[in-house]
């Protein structure tokens, strides 16, 4: 059984990178989890089909990302995939292929997805271009890189 | 008198942010405007004070669909102003490299962004309703060019082992040699996509375009050539910026292109096509006279077919090289820095991609010039949609206003590398 950490993100884009930090911070708290022999981890920054890729032959996923939300800047949120067509508006994603828009597309098609899909979602205050992440979103790491602790621990638990 | 206006807020399956206006008047034009608000990237400038190295790592950012195109281009140019000439293994591997990225790139825009248009489909997602099993064709015809950029380049955006003089190490030969059945299976997938792509319903539009695009005498013009265009000739790539002027309009934040003549020019696949049939490989040529696909073409929703046609080719090269290649020599050549300056051309998926740099004696980069395809087209894609207009004053609204983005997305536009959705507005008085 596999368990994908995948962070997704710009590094370029401002707080588009949050996914990619947040993951990257869990792995350095967390290194023995993070190593883990059952866990596969993935940093993807222009993910578009390759998505599929990453996912394939998880029994469970979560995907750490960037989001725009009616929600404080740096709060962070734990969604089921039936979650995501609610992040796809102004993807800035290659050629308009959001993370959601390849999840649909693969269930559309009948590809095998992970019965466990979930998504860590980080607001967002800035998309613009910078390699910086805002405050608000650079407070919020530790925060996420928990909750991804904690998301690993149940998945390994369960195994 | 009457007035209309139509306003799409974002046009989907196109790379980046814009808008486009439209303004009738009874059966005239009185404008029209692509408007880039994609906020400018500054990436000549900050460029500027950086290592000759550190080069093609930064340009490879400007798009993550094509970051092979402004790594070659700028590997390129600067090897000209570092007075080096890349080796036949590091060229081949190059050509390799180019071919991976018109795959993913190419596949990508036929499978999943225009043919939606063509078939009547509002996205991809409803094509694969219908039709599952061939976008499951166009997306394992995908992941092969995706998997090739991993072998060759560290990882399948951004490759990080290109650099200027060759790569900073040989890949494995073996996992080259890999590739062999993926791209054997690939090359037949992409004649099955040309002849599926022949019996799509293209919009009647005729344009007398000039095409300008690299030319190559030996080979399709992908990685170096001269700069020819349909309508003055050749001129070497060093004299790129005496005939393609760029200049600001207001409404854009991407520089637009004209030639000295004050000619709105086209480049990308339907140029490339029309100005380098005789160089394709005979595999591609071969299935694109089966389906009496020829030059001249002037449809701009045809370029669809020329990316099919193209797709073949690039399958067909790499097959070859994939089945050939082995390491001679270093990878990379020991270089000292030295002041000069160097131009250079590579053909990216969308087109002519232009670099130039100035070095000085320690290899700093002392002035950059990027001049890429999209930014080229704009002002093209502007007189298309006013050539178009007439064609569908008469349509309702909705229709009208899905005309103008098919022709829009027929360009494939990259607006982030342009500068990066696109708003339609339409005004009749």
């Amino acid at each position: 059984m596999t368990i994908v950490v995948c962070g997704l993100g710009q590094p370029l884009r401002g707080d588009d990178a949050a996914g990619l930090e947040a993951v990257r911070l869990w792995q350095q708290r967390y290194p023995a989890q993070a190593r883990h022999p059952a866990v596969r981890v993935h940093l993807l920054e222009a993910p578009e089909l390759a998505l599929l890729d990453a996912l394939q032959g998880a029994r469970a996923a979560l995907l750490v990302d960037a989001a725009q939300a009616q929600a404080p800047a740096g709060s962070v949120h734990c969604l089921t995939a039936e979650r995501l067509p609610s992040f796809t508006a102004g993807t800035t994603s290659a050629h308009g292929w959001s993370p959601a828009e390849t999840i649909a597309l693969a269930r559309t098609l009948g590809r095998p997805l992970p019965p466990r899909l979930d998504i860590l979602a980080i607001v967002a205050a800035d998309f613009s271009p910078s390699p910086s992440l805002s405050l608000a979103v650079r407070d919020a790491l530790p925060q996420a890189a928990e909750a991804i602790h904690r998301w690993v621990a149940q998945r390994l638990s369960e195994l | 008198m009457t007035q209309r206006t139509i306003q799409v807020d974002a046009l989907a399956r196109v790379e980046g942010e814009g808008a486009l206006y439209l303004k009738v008047q009874d059966d005239q034009v009185l404008e029209v405007r692509l408007d880039i608000y994609e906020p400018p990237r500054f990436f000549e400038g900050f460029l500027r004070g950086r290592h000759y190295e550190e080069v093609p790592d930064i340009t490879a950012r400007i798009c993550g669909i094509c970051p092979v195109a402004y790594q070659m281009s700028s590997a390129r140019a600067l090897e000209k102003a570092l007075g080096l000439q890349a080796t036949p293994a590091v060229r081949q591997l190059r050509h390799l490299l180019y071919c991976a990225e018109w795959i993913e790139s190419h596949v990508l825009h036929i499978y999943l962004l225009q043919a939606p248009d063509l078939t009547g489909h509002e996205s991809a997602l409803e094509l694969a309703r219908v039709a599952p099993d061939i976008v499951q064709r166009g997306l394992r015809m995908k992941r092969i060019g995706n998997h090739i950029l991993t072998v060759l380049g560290g990882r399948s955006v951004h490759p990080v082992n290109p650099t200027v003089g060759g790569f900073y190490r040989w890949p494995d030969e073996t996992a080259i040699r890999d590739l062999v059945p993926d791209l054997t299976w690939g090359l037949e997938a992409a004649r099955e996509t040309v002849r599926w792509a022949a019996e799509l319903p293209y919009p009647h539009l005729e344009i007398d375009y000039e095409f300008v695009a690299l030319h190559h005498p030996q080979e399709y013009g992908i990685l170096e050539g001269v700069i020819r265009s349909s309508v003055a000739g050749d001129l070497s790539e060093e004299d790129f910026e005496t005939r393609y002027l760029e200049y600001h309009v207001p409404h854009s934040n991407a520089l637009h292109s004209r030639t000295v003549d004050g000619n709105h020019y086209m480049v990308g696949p339907l140029a490339r096509f029309n100005l380098n049939f005789e160089q394709l490989h005979p595999a591609a040529r071969q299935i694109a006279e089966e389906v009496g696909f020829v030059p001249p073409i002037h449809n701009p929703y045809k370029a669809l077919l020329a990316r099919a046609v193209e797709t073949v080719h690039a399958y067909a090269v790499a097959l070859e090289i994939a089945q050939t290649w082995h390491p001679q020599g270093p990878s990379k050549p020991e270089i000292h820095p030295r002041a000069g300056e160097g131009a250079a051309g590579t053909e990216a998926p969308r087109g002519l991609l232009y670099h130039r740099y100035r070095l000085d004696a320690q290899g700093l980069v002392q002035e950059a010039r990027l001049v890429p395809p999209t930014a080229q087209n704009l002002a093209r894609m502007e007189d298309d949609l006013r050539l178009l207009a007439p064609h569908i004053l008469d349509l309702p609204l909705e229709e009208a206003t899905l005309r103008c983005e098919h022709l829009v997305r027929a360009y494939d536009p990259c607006i982030s590398c342009a500068t990066h959705f696109l708003r339609l507005e339409v005004e009749r008085t």
